[in-house]
């Protein structure tokens, strides 16, 4: 992983960002996090992370589509890959063509799949 | 009134009264159909009045609305219709109660004497549903001479006993034995049977079989398939005599081979198929058909009133299987929903379970790397060690998290009589705090504890108060999560006029909209996302209740709620008197007159 590779990191739960915050940190990516998708949303239209790793739930649970299709859309702007935990149905949420990572899901597996996607970066 | 009725979904049980000009669906408060649904749109759809019916329209929604499964963009609905919206599904209810009333306006129930509209009615006969009905069928003693109006007092009594038979039972085969006995008072059948077609692979299976007395019973009864198939198929009943001569059999099929003299077959007609099918037959023997002198056995006027017989028994079985249906469906579904719900947490924790494992891993390859070989890297193994420290700290979260959801698990499921005991509330909730102290630190949240200075001890299940105080305390500080000046403060309160004790726990965190409240006790419905089982204030609620109490709340939506669990005070027996169990066990015991050891 490059070093200067930033993920967003969008989750409710503080446990679930602390894992995965330290296991892409150990591997010298610089982690950026928000509890929901609202804030998720500024943090990715100001800080244009390299990828947004966020939890299905968080986008769903504020109850407010828009601010789920803010971060997409702010993703999409910076060409910034998304990867989305826990869901089956893409028709689920405001996210369309992102990377699908359905619960419950293995850390080593995930971290390799954000690295294919970084590697990919220009 | 028009209605519709929430049968699937977070809004289960709830109904919504039709009656404006415009009905709006969606997720936010200004619908009046308002679904906490997150797959139903912000503005999903809308109902529309015309005269006494609704359209439902689609408003562009991104997951689209159903109608009885179809997918629609607009419908007029009638009575009965299901509509989907995301994962809820709601059944319609036309004005049809309306017109029931208006019917009632027109028929006026006046006292019978004295008053001013009496128009002189008095009683002059009577009769139970029980006694009188058949009694009053009854052929006259004095005898009729009349051949014609005895055989339709016969027939209309035989009818009148089948729809007792119908009405009073729920139990398909015994009802079915009922019909069966009947028909064999009733005409001189030797053999009958009643088949019913099985639902799925719609083959008939024998249901019940008679044989007329002086019949052998032990001989396996043959019935022919041609006569079955063709009163399923055409839905005719039949009557068969001498079936040589009848045209519609070829003679090569079985029903001559079986040498079947007489029959009746009749479809079991109900109001949607047919259910299955009753048949009687007797064998004519030559001394017989002697003694009838040509004339048969069974006439058309048997076969009409079996095709009655039979309608009103196929009525029967369909409400029956219909409402067995009914209700193993609604089974299913909350069978489906608990399981669904409950997986959902498990995962969210296995999830959790995980990540502090594999941190573990992590760190412990960290640390044989950090101390391998001669140059011991103490930092770094110090860095392992805490890396292995923080994953088994979500690992011991995680296992308080299922250990609780099992506790919850358990309290709701399980008729459990409270144990009261002499306990002390304030000690309880302390206990509760001082749990929840390092929790509330790690969020960031300031516990205080205020307790009353007047707290007597009281008789309540002190293992269960504790379950509902840490359920309350802990949704508390759940959310204030991520709340500047976060502050949960929880107070004992005991009212010595009143005789009740409180705990109160306050937080000034998100706060619950008032459209929400209720739903909040409600089983699995969380508001915490994945972080929520859905049993913490259904369990807390079902604690309280079973001690005589309740729980309150009281919330503003951004400034915080207040949640009071209410105890009425027991106060604990008079000293040197055994509490009340141990006295019922010792007067259980064997010894009577033996004096307690104490």
């Amino acid at each position: 992983m490059s070093p200067a590779a930033r993920v967003l990191i969008v989750d409710r739960s503080r446990e679930s960002r602390d894992v995965l915050g330290s296991l892409l940190a150990r591997r010298g990516a610089e982690v950026l996090e928000a509890r929901g998708a609202e804030r998720g949303a500024q943090i990715a239209a100001d800080q244009y992370p390299d990828l947004i790793v966020v939890d299905a739930e968080a986008s769903a649970a504020e109850g407010d589509g828009d601010a789920a299709a803010r971060l997409a859309a702010a993703a999409a702007r910076n060409a910034c890959p998304i990867v989305v935990l826990g869901t089956f149905r893409r028709s689920a949420t405001p996210f369309g063509t992102e990377q699908f990572v359905a619960k419950p899901y293995h850390y080593g597996a995930l971290i390799r799949r954000i690295e294919e996607l970084l590697g990919g970066r220009p | 009134m028009a209605s519709l009725f929430v049968i699937q979904g977070r809004d289960q049980g709830s109904r919504f009264h039709l009656e404006d000009a415009v009905h709006t669906i969606g997720r936010t408060h200004t619908h009046s159909i308002r679904l906490h649904d997150t797959e139903v749109s912000r503005n999903h759809a809308e109902l529309v009045r015309r005269g006494d019916t609704y359209t439902v329209r689609d408003l562009g929604s991104s997951n689209g609305t159903f109608v009885n499964g179809k997918p629609v963009t607009e419908y007029e609905l009638s009575s009965g219709d299901q509509v989907q919206v995301g994962r809820s599904l709601l059944l319609y209810t036309g004005f049809v109660d309306d017109r029931v009333e208006d019917l009632a306006g027109k028929v006026d129930i006046v006292p019978l004497a004295g008053g001013a509209e009496d128009d002189g009615s008095r009683i002059v006969a009577s009769m139970g549903q029980q006694t009188g009905g058949s009694e009053w069928l009854m052929p006259d003693a004095k005898g009729s001479s009349n051949p014609w109006l005895a055989k339709a007092r016969s027939n209309l009594q035989i009818m009148y006993r089948t729809a007792l038979a119908v009405s009073h039972t729920m139990d398909i085969d015994q009802l079915l034995a009922r019909i069966m006995d009947l028909i064999f008072d009733w005409v001189e059948a030797d053999r009958g049977c009643i088949m019913l077609k099985d639902l799925e692979t719609g083959k008939l299976t024998p249901k019940v079989r008679r044989h007329r007395r002086g019949v052998r019973s032990d001989e396996k009864m043959s019935i022919s398939k041609t006569i079955l198939d063709y009163v399923v198929d055409q839905n005719e009943g039949v009557l068969t005599s001498n079936a040589r001569d009848d045209s519609r059999w070829d003679p090569a099929q079985s029903i001559v081979s079986l040498g079947v003299r007489e029959a009746i077959c009749v479809p079991m007609q109900g109001r949607y198929e047919v259910v299955g099918v009753i048949y009687i037959d007797t064998a004519v023997t030559p001394q017989k058909a002697l003694a009838a002198k040509g004339a048969n056995q069974f006439t058309e006027e048997h076969l009409r009133l079996m095709i009655a017989i039979a309608h009103q028994a196929a009525l029967a079985v369909e409400d029956t299987s219909y409402y067995k249906a009914l209700v193993q469906a609604e089974r299913l579904a909350a069978v489906g929903q608990t399981i669904a719900s409950l997986s959902h947490h498990i995962k969210n924790i296995l999830q959790g379970v995980r990540g502090g494992s594999y941190l573990i891993e992590l760190g412990l390859g960290d640390h044989d790397e950090a101390t391998k070989g001669e140059d011991r890297d103490e930092g770094a193994a110090q860095k392992a060690v805490d890396t292995i420290r923080k994953g088994w700290g979500i690992v011991e979260r995680n296992q308080e998290r299922i250990s609780a959801l099992v506790l919850d698990m358990l309290t709701f499921s399980k008729e459990r009589e409270p144990e009261p005991q002499p306990s002390n509330l304030n000690e309880l909730a302390s206990e509760v705090v001082d749990l929840m102290t390092s929790r509330a630190e790690e969020q960031s949240v300031e516990l205080l504890w205020r307790p009353a200075q007047n707290m007597p001890t009281l008789m309540f299940d002190p293992e269960a108060l504790h379950r509902a105080i840490l359920n309350v305390v802990t949704n508390a500080i759940d959310a204030c999560d991520e709340k500047e000046d976060a502050r949960v403060i929880v107070t004992s309160q005991y009212d010595d006029v009143a005789k009740v004790a409180r705990v109160v726990v306050e937080d000034n965190g998100a706060g619950i909209a008032p459209d929400d409240v209720e739903a909040i006790f409600s089983v699995f419905v969380s508001r915490k996302g994945g972080r929520g089982t859905g049993l913490g204030l259904p369990v807390t609620r079902k604690i309280l209740e079973e001690h005589g109490g309740q729980v309150r709340v009281d919330s503003t939506v951004g400034r915080g709620s207040r949640f009071t669990l209410e105890l009425p005070a027991t106060p604990t027996p008079p000293e040197g008197e055994a509490p009340a169990r141990m006295t019922q066990a010792f007067l259980a015991g064997d010894m009577p007159s033996s004096a307690p050891a104490s």
